[in-house]
This record gives structure tokens, sequence and C-alpha cells, in this order.
């Protein structure tokens, strides 16, 4: 088990981070902190699956003179590309909706709002 | 109480993780199924079919397009959707007190930032233009721009900073990446029959790659306009 894990480490890192993530949406009461917590996660996601795509002693996938024999898979990466654009989207639009929570209520801390309700 | 059960979920939940994740084949190895099947193809085809050098490019915009298309319309949605949930409604005015919070960048910083930026300007153009031969393309070289344009807006003072963006031709600019990706699509789609189609043929490698600089430019200058918007108006203002 901790010999697959230790082949497997940049595999396991993701994971944990992907806790670290979760640990911080569950536990924080600030709002922004709670998606700071969300993009924690979204990052380990990407991590693990451009990890998923590294081949040892591969080049970058970019052909023309002088690429060599092995590359990258480069699927992976075209598929975090779009994974990146969307999360920055989504965060925007849960930054815009935290401003605007602010500018109702004037606190953006989950357990005061709960209060309020 | 709350802290603690969170700890043992998410204990509970790594030990579920790492133990899948040690079950994956050994990082780094050739012979893993993600490698030799889809992504061997592209690797092997993707020069001569799409025009294209760079693989993750030719992957994005050629065989995955349909994908991509809809992701730069995901951005425009969020901008619409940020323009949507920021302005024109009425609330209870906790408004930020720009007078009280607004601090003077140091000398340092605004002589940085105006040096700089032309010469970030000239990369980021590089890198959009070049996503097709280098590390590059659109997307990337539209958050470079997107930055020097919130760099240019925190250094520059409200009024200076508020004809870095246009107000009239935004409304174009601002969807100009969808545009240009349907525009570049419908053109395949009466040229070579399919919506998204690229010439294969090698005399025909000229047009693939203009296709190919031409969604570039717009997705980023799209999706910088889309980025310094949004900051903008998560300033509070327009």
């Amino acid at each position: 088990m901790i010999d697959l894990l230790w082949n497997n480490l940049d595999y396991a890192a993701s994971m944990i981070l992907f806790c670290i993530g979760l640990y911080a949406v569950i536990t924080r009461n600030n709002l922004i902190k709670k998606f700071m917590g969300l993009n924690i996660m979204e990052t380990a996601i990407f991590a693990f699956i451009v990890a998923l795509g590294v081949v040892d002693g591969g080049n970058a996938p970019i052909m023309g003179e002088g690429a060599a024999e092995p590359f990258i898979n480069p699927l992976p990466q075209a598929l975090i590309l779009t994974g990146i654009v969307v999360a920055v989207s989504t965060t925007a639009l849960a930054l815009s909706l935290v401003i605007r929570i602010w500018r109702q209520c004037g606190t953006i801390e989950a357990d005061e709002l709960r209060e309020a309700e | 109480m709350k802290r603690a059960l969170t700890i043992v979920l998410l204990i509970v939940l790594a030990a579920v993780l790492l133990n899948a994740v040690a079950a994956l084949p050994p990082h780094g190895s050739p012979d893993t199924p993600a490698y030799t099947h889809v992504g061997a193809y592209y690797l092997e085809h993707g020069p001569e079919e799409t025009g294209s050098e760079n693989v993750v490019t030719s992957v994005i915009l050629n065989y995955r397009g349909f994908d991509t298309n809809g992701e730069v319309t995901v951005i425009v949605t969020a901008l619409m959707a940020v323009i949507a949930v920021l302005t024109g409604v009425r609330d209870a005015g906790n408004r930020p007190d720009t007078d009280a919070t607004h601090v003077e960048p140091s000398v340092v910083v605004r002589f940085i930032v105006r040096v700089l930026a032309p010469f970030i300007l000239v990369f980021a153009v590089y890198v959009i233009l070049n996503g097709h031969v280098t590390p590059g393309g659109g997307f990337q070289g539209g958050t470079m721009l997107g930055a020097l344009v919130i760099a240019l807006t925190l250094v520059l003072g409200e009024r200076e900073s508020a004809k870095l963006i246009p107000q009239r031709p935004i409304r174009i600019i601002q969807v100009i990446a969808p545009l240009t990706f349907v525009a570049v699509g419908l053109a395949g789609l009466i040229a070579w029959g399919d919506f998204l189609s690229f010439p294969r043929d090698e005399q025909l490698r000229p047009v693939a790659e203009a296709m190919l600089v031409l969604i570039e430019a717009g997705i980023g200058i799209g999706g910088a306009v889309v980025f310094a918007r949004v900051f903008r108006l998560m300033g509070g203002r327009s």
C-alpha cells in the first residue's frame, strides 16, 4: 500500500490538497474563504488530471524541428485548460454574488447571515 | 464539535481517495490506458490533420472545437451574470467608501507598471498569435492582457483607467470570442460541409493555420476584455 502510494505520490498529493480545500469549505465562516477552499479543491483536481498525462522523460507535445519522443499526453492538458476557464467563470460569478450580499446585508459571515434571516 | 466531526469525515474521505489512487497505474509510465488510446492518436496525426504543431492547440481548437466553443460562451455568460448581479438594482447601499479606502499606489508601483506595460502587451500578443506553434494560445495570452488592464486600472486612477475600456465598442468586443468562433465554424460549414471543419489538404495548410490564429485572436481579445470588465464591475466601476 505504502509502496504503491509512493509510486503515485503526485496523485496522493492532489487528494490531500482536495481534502484541505474541502476542510476550508466546511469549517470557514467567511464566504470568500469558502470560495477559496472551493478553488483549492478545483486546483487539486486539475493537478491530478494533468499528472495523469505525464510520461517519464516526456517532452511538451509540440511537433516541429527538434521534437523527440516520448511526448506528454496532450489530452489532459487540453481538458484542464477548459476546466480552468470554467473555474474562473464560476469564481467570478461567486465573488460578485458575495459583493452583492455584502452590499445588501453588510456582512459576509455565514452564521451572521443565518441569524439575520 | 463541528470541527472534530469534519476532521473525522475528511480522514475517512482521504483514506478512500488514497486507496483508490494507490490502485492506479504507476505515475509516468507510458503504457497506461490514458496514454495509449486517444492521446496516442492525437500525437501521431495531430500535426498533419490540423495544421497546428502544438498538439494541445489542435485538440482544443480542432478535435474538440465544439467543447471550446461552449467554453468561450461560458465566459461571456459569466460576464453577463456578473453584470446582472452587480449593476442596475437598488440595494441597501453598503458601497465601498472609495475616498476613505483609496490609497495612492506608491511611486515604485506606478513606475514599474508603466515601464513594464508595453512589454507585457507585446508578450501577450506573441503568446496569442503563436499558440499553434509554441506553448500558449488565446486563453493564456488573454489572461495576460486582462491582467495588464487590471494592473493599469489600479495605478492610473479613475478617469485615466476608464479610457482603457472604451464604452461603445466594448459591447461588441466582449462577445467577440464566441462570435469569431461561430464565424470560423460557419466558414468551415460552407467550405467543407461541417461546422468547425478545417481543411486537411497539404496545400490548404496556410488556410487552416489562418483559421486557428483568427480563433486564438478572438479568444484572446474577448477573454481579456471579459476579465478586465469583471474586475472593474467588482470595484463598483462601469
